[in-house]
C-alpha cells in the first residue's frame, strides 16, 4: 500500500477537520451585516387580532387594544408615545401618511397625554390599552361635549374637547391615535419616527 | 323718663368700658388682624412650595430615568441582556407618566408621590447596569479568545500538522 495513493482522502479529512474547527470563526466573519434599521409598530384588537377594533363605542365603556413595538434599531431604544385626539372635521391636521418615512411629520395637535416605552434590539414589546370616553350628548346643538378619558389606570382631562354631528356619515366620528417619538441621544431630545396608529371611533348617544 | 335716663347712662357705661376694654386688648385685636392678614398669604405660599416641591421631584424622576437609561444602553452595547432592567424602566415610566398628569391637575401631592415612587423604583438600576456591562464585557473577551483566536488558530494548526504529517508520511515511505 502506498500513501501516495491516497492523498486526496487525506486532505479531504484534513480540510473538513480544520473547517470544522474554524466554523465558530467563520460564522461571526461570514455574517452579512444588518443594513436595515426600523421599528414596527401596530394595534391589535382585544384577542390580538386584526380584525374587531372597537368602533361604535358608548359613554363610560371600556374597550382594550394592544398597542405593539419592535424595535429593528440596533440598540435598545427609548421610544415616547404621544397619545392625539381629533375630530372628524379636523383631518387636515392628522400626521403625514406619504412620502419618505423619515420626512414624515407629526401631527399638530397637543397630546393628551405621552408615555414612554423601552425596547431591548430584537425585541417585542405590548402595550395593553383599556380605555373609555366619558361624554354628554348636547341635542339641540348636535354635538358630543367630552369631559375624560380614562387610559388604563390614568384619567386625563378632556373638556376642552366637542365633536358636531356628522351629517354624510351620519356620526359622531373622532380619531384616537398614537405616535411613535423616538429618543435622540445625540441631541438629548425626541424627535419624531415617522410611524402612527389609531382608531376610527363613532360615539353613539342615545 | 327716669327709666329713659337709666338707659342712657347704661349704655354710656357699657360704651365707655368697651373702649376700655378695647384700649386694654388693642394689642392683641392687632395681632389677631395682622394674623388674618397672613393666612392667605401662608396658603398661597404652602401651595406655591408644594407646586415647586412637585416640579423638583418630577424633573428629579426624570433625570433618574434618563440616566438608567443610558447606563442600560450602554450594558446593551457591551452585550448584556438587558430586558429585566427594560422592564423595570417601563414601569417607572408610567408612574412618571401618573405624576405629570397628577401635577398638570394641580394634585401636587400625588405628583410628588408618584415622581418618588418612581425614583425608588429606579434605585440601584444603574450599578446593576454598570456590574452586567463589565460581566458582559468579560463574556465578549472569552468568546473573542474562544471563537476568534482560538478557532482561527486551531485550524490553522491542524493544516499544518497535517501537512507535517503528510511529508512524515511519504519520507518514511520513500526507499
Amino acid at each position: 500500500m502506498k500513501i501516495a495513493e491516497y492523498w486526496l482522502l487525506y486532505w479531504i479529512i484534513v480540510g473538513v477537520s480544520a473547517l470544522l474547527v474554524a466554523s465558530p470563526f467563520l460564522s461571526r466573519v461570514l455574517v452579512y451585516p444588518r443594513t436595515e434599521f426600523f421599528t414596527e409598530l401596530w394595534i391589535l384588537d382585544a384577542d390580538h387580532k386584526a380584525e374587531s377594533y372597537p368602533f361604535n363605542i358608548t359613554c363610560n365603556q371600556n374597550y382594550t387594544v394592544y398597542l405593539g413595538v419592535a424595535n429593528h434599531l440596533g440598540y435598545c431604544a427609548y421610544y415616547m408615545v404621544q397619545v392625539k385626539f381629533l375630530n372628524w372635521s379636523q383631518t387636515n391636521l392628522m400626521p403625514t401618511r406619504f412620502g419618505a418615512i423619515e420626512k414624515r411629520l407629526p401631527s399638530s395637535l397637543p397630546s393628551l397625554l405621552n408615555f414612554t416605552i423601552y425596547v431591548a434590539d430584537e425585541q417585542v414589546y405590548e402595550v395593553p390599552i383599556t380605555f373609555s370616553f366619558n361624554y354628554t350628548w348636547d341635542q339641540p346643538s348636535s354635538k358630543v361635549v367630552l369631559s375624560s378619558l380614562r387610559f388604563n389606570d390614568v384619567l386625563v382631562d378632556m373638556s376642552a374637547h366637542m365633536v358636531f354631528w356628522n351629517a354624510t356619515r351620519r356620526e359622531f366620528r373622532v380619531f384616537l391615535f398614537f405616535e411613535l417619538w423616538l429618543y435622540n441621544r445625540s441631541v438629548n431630545n425626541f424627535q419624531y419616527h415617522g410611524r402612527f396608529v389609531g382608531l376610527w371611533l363613532n360615539m353613539t348617544v342615545s | 323718663m327716669l327709666r329713659g335716663k337709666f338707659w342712657r347712662s347704661s349704655v354710656l357705661y357699657s360704651t365707655g368700658l368697651m373702649v376700655k376694654n378695647l384700649s386694654k386688648h388693642k394689642t392683641l385685636i392687632t395681632d389677631f388682624c395682622v394674623l388674618l392678614m397672613l393666612i392667605p398669604l401662608c396658603i398661597r405660599l404652602s401651595f406655591c412650595s408644594s407646586q415647586a416641591d412637585a416640579e423638583l421631584a418630577i424633573q428629579s424622576a426624570e433625570s433618574h430615568l434618563l440616566d438608567c437609561y443610558e447606563a442600560i444602553y450602554e450594558a446593551e452595547r457591551a452585550g448584556a441582556n438587558v430586558s429585566n432592567l427594560l422592564n423595570v424602566l417601563n414601569e417607572a415610566g408610567w408612574l412618571l407618566v401618573k405624576a405629570k398628569l397628577a401635577y398638570n391637575a394641580g394634585v401636587f401631592e400625588s405628583a410628588i408621590g408618584y415622581a418618588l415612587n418612581c425614583s425608588q423604583r429606579l434605585d440601584g438600576i444603574v450599578s446593576q447596569a454598570n456590574s452586567l456591562k463589565l460581566e458582559a464585557e468579560q463574556a465578549s473577551r472569552i468568546d473573542f479568545l474562544i471563537n476568534y483566536v482560538g478557532s482561527a488558530a486551531g485550524s490553522i494548526a491542524i493544516l499544518v500538522v497535517g501537512y507535517v504529517a503528510w511529508s512524515f508520511l511519504k519520507k518514511r515511505e520513500a526507499p
